[in-house]
């Protein structure tokens, strides 16, 4: 039985199994682990990222320990990137955590080749100069990069990356498309048989929902010399004229139909977008 | 941000936390580093391994322990100083009445129930503390604040109650997997290994005329020295096959459903188990680990099973109930951390679902349903919690006008991924704060008291320790000091239809029902009537009066609605219906904003009747908007949510 995954259990119900493997085979660099970085990095490791490398050149002061939660009393002196890195390896013993004394900016100019061996690197509290250099090091190495910098109720993030291709989008809903406004030659028979104006009441609330948008898109690119509703005012029409179709309040068919009319307000074809994008 | 007003009305505040789970952990910590000093925090549960995804607070060494108690030991390691005091106890129990919630200038939630939350959010009204809540579900969550008398209580708006099914699609005309594990969890494990004494809607007559040599009158009653295999077999064939047969003899049924097909043992799996395997089941074996899975080399939970596995899962696991777990036979109930229930479940519903031609699903999928577990990751918690701590530092400080409630979104709508709004002002018909009467239509001569307490006053009502009154006689109410006499006397009206009780209740009469710990009356006008639809009104009884504000309002909200998810024509919006449901099904409390009166004095003319229009008229304008620029924009989910809002009835 899969027991290490019981920990993961809540979280592998959102993103599932590929989601949890993508995580697990991630390496991740911290730059500063001030209180913005150590929470991001918290995150990260309760989900079971797979390692983690914090760079941090200072030392624990007083100051540190009003704002993070990591250090402690005993840390002060010692090194910022280490005691944080201790915290984070009790919250989840799978991840691999490391750190390395010394300061970001440094680090920047010294070695720009130390990042293309991460898949993502969060860096916070640099100033500009050192965000700029940094990321032209990442966008050469294709490297995520995620800026982030937080002052008392204010802060940012920002995400810069080249490009990233995304497979399994998990959209929320199935997505279905019938080509309504453009139905296949089995779908365009099978619409022909049925007849919208069926006097038996029960055979005209069980037409399904899809013939009828079928039909009265037909009925519509009749009129409009094959254009389909595109306003808001000619979706408001289409909408209307399913409406019409109704001779019962009770139909569900037709008030599926009138739910689901905007599958046939989109244009047909290929984006032209798409089309012009020859990347 | 450090001026002396904000941090002495923090230094000297005493909050309580009601929950020390995912939000609760994050919550403590970010009260503790803004400075909070005084907290207190209860929470009944305790640690789980499956918390430690999120709950960061807690080690696996530490499963098992008060959540509550290990929470502020953890936080006291940082800020040494400060006072936090622990309650390993339900947020329900007597002793935290309305004078243990004044003494605190705010109340937190960090929930997971709609229950607590309703009884927590009246605790609240009665001691008039203001109360923050607040929910997560994945990636999705909410922050709203609740003062009384100047915004909504948290049961202003109706909150959906958990999902249920019509007996009949449970037991006889299932078309979704989650039916099929109802009846698995619900009837078939509750038959098999709970109470026998409970009812059962599961068909348990046979007429096999093989069993007949010793006059069985229950199927399910295990021979005296049956061979375990040839037990599970039986059942097995009764529920999948003979059971099935029978519904296909009913032919009104399935004139416009697909047939169920019957499933025999001897079909799916002809050899016995024992014989082939080789492998007795060893009596001796550590009862904690007894696993079907295991003993049939199945590793991943989140593999399918066939039909063919589904069959030996169920054979097995009820072979080592009944080897390994004899004596919890008869009082065991579904408990989604006992794996030989979740896999006994699995594969039964798993063939009741290939009986039925749906979908299998995996033992993941399966544990997820039938233990109604809620996705949950450590992001979206940390959001929430941080929210939380504004909105009481807000509340602390009085600084009404900026109150708001946030929703966080899964995906940013306008770029902006939290989303703020204005509380709305108290709705002048919830029940729980403005004390309006409710209606009810009943059978009186057919309903018993007992299940106007039952489906009523605890279900729909939240109450926990009701008191009902009618005029002046007392019908029901539960206490501890009760006498002996006073309980036979309740109990005897529990049984007794409305129409025969010592006091009569007709319609046109009125009941009034009260939970003295919670502070909380309600007047009930009792509406007699003969019928209720069984698949629409199940409980064959209706509570109304309930209302969301403004219902004239809703047909033009609708035709709004309409337009907004049409013009937005992106293929994942009429989901939106589906994630109003599934997130109902969850009952955590999350909740789509909605449009309503305002709190703020922006809105042209008076709050009570403008403010709708301008909420109106600024959607009418965002939708146009996008209607003129581009057809396919990234559906404004915050829109259609609010329109959707109106619809649900």
């Amino acid at each position: 039985m899969a027991e290490p995954k019981a920990k993961y259990d809540r979280q592998l119900r959102i993103w599932g199994e590929h989601g949890q493997a993508a995580l697990e085979k991630a390496t991740i660099c911290l730059l500063n682990c001030g209180p913005t970085g150590s929470e991001t990095l918290k995150n990260l490791v309760l989900g079971g990222v797979g390692s983690i490398t914090v760079i941090d050149g200072s030392k624990v002061e007083p100051g540190d320990l009003g704002n993070n939660f990591m250090v402690d009393e005993s840390c002060v002196g010692q090194s910022k990137a280490k005691c944080v890195c201790t915290f984070l390896q009790e919250l989840n013993d799978a991840v691999k955590a490391k750190f390395i004394e010394e300061y970001p900016e440094a680090l920047i100019g010294s070695n720009p080749s130390f990042f293309s061996q991460f898949t993502i690197v969060v860096a916070t509290q640099l100033v500009e100069d050192s965000m700029i250099k940094l990321d032209k090091i990442c966008r050469e190495a294709n490297v995520l990069l995620i800026f982030a910098r937080s002052y008392g109720l204010t802060g940012f993030v920002r995400i810069s990356v080249k490009e990233h291709a995304v497979i399994e989008s998990k959209p929320d809903h199935f997505l279905d498309d019938l080509r309504l406004n453009n139905p296949w030659p089995e779908l365009k028979r099978f619409a022909e048989t049925i007849d919208l104006n069926v006097t038996d009441p029960v055979a005209h609330k069980h037409t399904p929902y899809v013939v009828i948008l079928v039909k009265i898109v037909e009925e519509w690119t009749k009129a409009h010399s094959g254009a389909l509703p595109s306003t808001w005012d000619e979706k408001k029409e289409f909408k209307e004229l399913l409406k019409a179709g109704m001779v019962a309040m009770d139909e569900d068919n037709y008030k599926e139909a009138i739910e689901a009319s905007f599958k046939v307000f989109a244009s047909r074809g290929i984006n032209s977008d798409l089309l012009r994008d020859n990347a | 941000m450090a001026s002396l007003q904000h941090s002495q009305a923090i230094k000297g505040a005493k909050v309580l936390m009601v929950g020390a789970g995912g939000i609760g952990c994050e919550l403590l910590k970010t009260l503790a580093l803004s400075d909070f000093q005084d907290i207190h925090i209860i929470d009944m549960d305790t640690i789980e391994v499956s918390n430690l995804n999120r709950q960061f607070l807690f080690r696996q060494s530490h499963v098992g322990q008060s959540k509550a108690k290990v929470a502020r030991d953890a936080v006291l390691r940082f800020r040494p100083h400060i006072s936090i005091t622990p309650y390993h106890a339900n947020v329900k129990d007597s002793n935290f009445n309305v004078d243990f919630f004044k003494q605190f200038n705010v109340i937190l939630n960090g929930l997971d129930n709609l229950d607590a939350r309703r009884h927590v959010n009246r605790l609240c009204l009665a001691a008039e503390v203001p109360l923050v809540e607040s929910g997560t579900t994945g990636f999705l969550g909410q922050v709203t604040v609740h003062v009384k008398g100047k915004t909504e209580c948290y049961e202003c708006q109706p909150k959906p109650a958990p999902k249920t099914y019509p007996v009949c699609t449970i037991t006889s005309t299932p078309s979704k997997f989650v039916h099929c594990v109802v009846w698995a969890k619900d009837l078939l494990f509750a038959k098999l290994f709970g109470d026998k004494n409970q009812d059962n809607d599961l068909n348990v007559r046979s007429n096999d005329a093989a069993r007949s040599s010793k006059n069985v009158d229950d199927v399910f009653e295990w021979g005296e020295n049956e061979d375990i295999e040839q037990y599970g077999r039986r059942i097995y064939d009764h529920v999948f096959g003979y059971n099935i047969e029978q519904a296909l003899s009913n032919e009104e049924t399935w004139k416009n459903r697909n047939k169920p097909r019957p499933i025999y043992c001897r079909d799916v799996l002809p050899d016995i188990m024992t014989q082939r395997n080789g492998n007795n089941v060893d009596k001796t074996d550590d009862l904690s680990s007894a696993s079907a899975m295991a003993s049939l080399g199945l590793k991943n939970p989140q593999d399918i099973w066939c039909l063919m596995e589904n069959t030996k899962v169920f054979i097995e696991a009820l072979k080592l109930f009944f080897t390994n777990r004899r004596k919890e036979i008869g009082n065991l109930s579904f408990d989604k951390d006992d794996l030989l229930a979740v896999e006994f479940v699995t594969a039964a519903a798993n063939i009741r679902a290939a009986s039925f031609n749906i979908p299998l699903q995996s033992l993941f999928e399966a544990k997820g349903i039938a233990g109604n577990i809620v996705h949950a990751v450590a992001t979206t918690n940390a959001i929430v919690a941080g929210l939380i701590v504004i909105e009481a530092i807000k509340v602390l400080k009085k600084d009404t006008e900026s109150y708001r409630m946030t929703y966080c979104l899964e995906h940013p709508s306008k770029k902006m991924l939290l989303m703020p709004v204005e509380p709305f002002e108290p709705n002048k018909s919830c029940c729980v704060c403005s004390e309006t009467p409710l209606s009810l239509e009943i059978n009186t001569h057919r309903s018993k008291l007992r299940d106007f307490v039952e489906k009523i006053v605890k279900a729909k009502l939240g109450m926990n320790s009701p008191l009902i009154m009618h005029a002046t006689a007392l019908l029901y109410e539960v206490g501890d000091d009760l006498e002996e006499d006073e309980i036979a006397n309740y109990n005897a009206n529990l049984e007794k239809v409305l129409s025969e009780l010592p006091s009569p209740v007709t319609g046109g009469t009125m009941l009034t029902v009260e939970d003295l710990q919670q502070e909380f009356t309600c007047n009930i006008h009792i509406k007699h009537r003969e019928e209720f639809d069984e698949e629409k009104e199940p409980d064959g009884m209706v509570l109304s009066g309930w209302t969301q504000a403004l219902p004239e309002k809703k047909d033009a909200k609708t035709s709004n609605g309409n337009g907004a998810s049409t013009s937005k024509s992106l293929p994942t919006k009429p989901g939106n219906t589906e994630i109003d449901i599934e997130v109902k099904e969850i009952s955590d409390g999350t909740v789509s904003p909605g449009t309503k009166r305002k709190l703020s004095e922006f809105s042209a003319g008076s709050p009570v009747d403008h403010s709708s229009d301008v909420d109106e008229t600024r959607n009418n304008k965002k939708i146009q908007k996008h209607d003129d620029e581009d057809e396919l924009v990234m559906l404004d989910h915050w829109d259609s949510d609010m329109s959707k809002k109106q619809r649900l009835p």
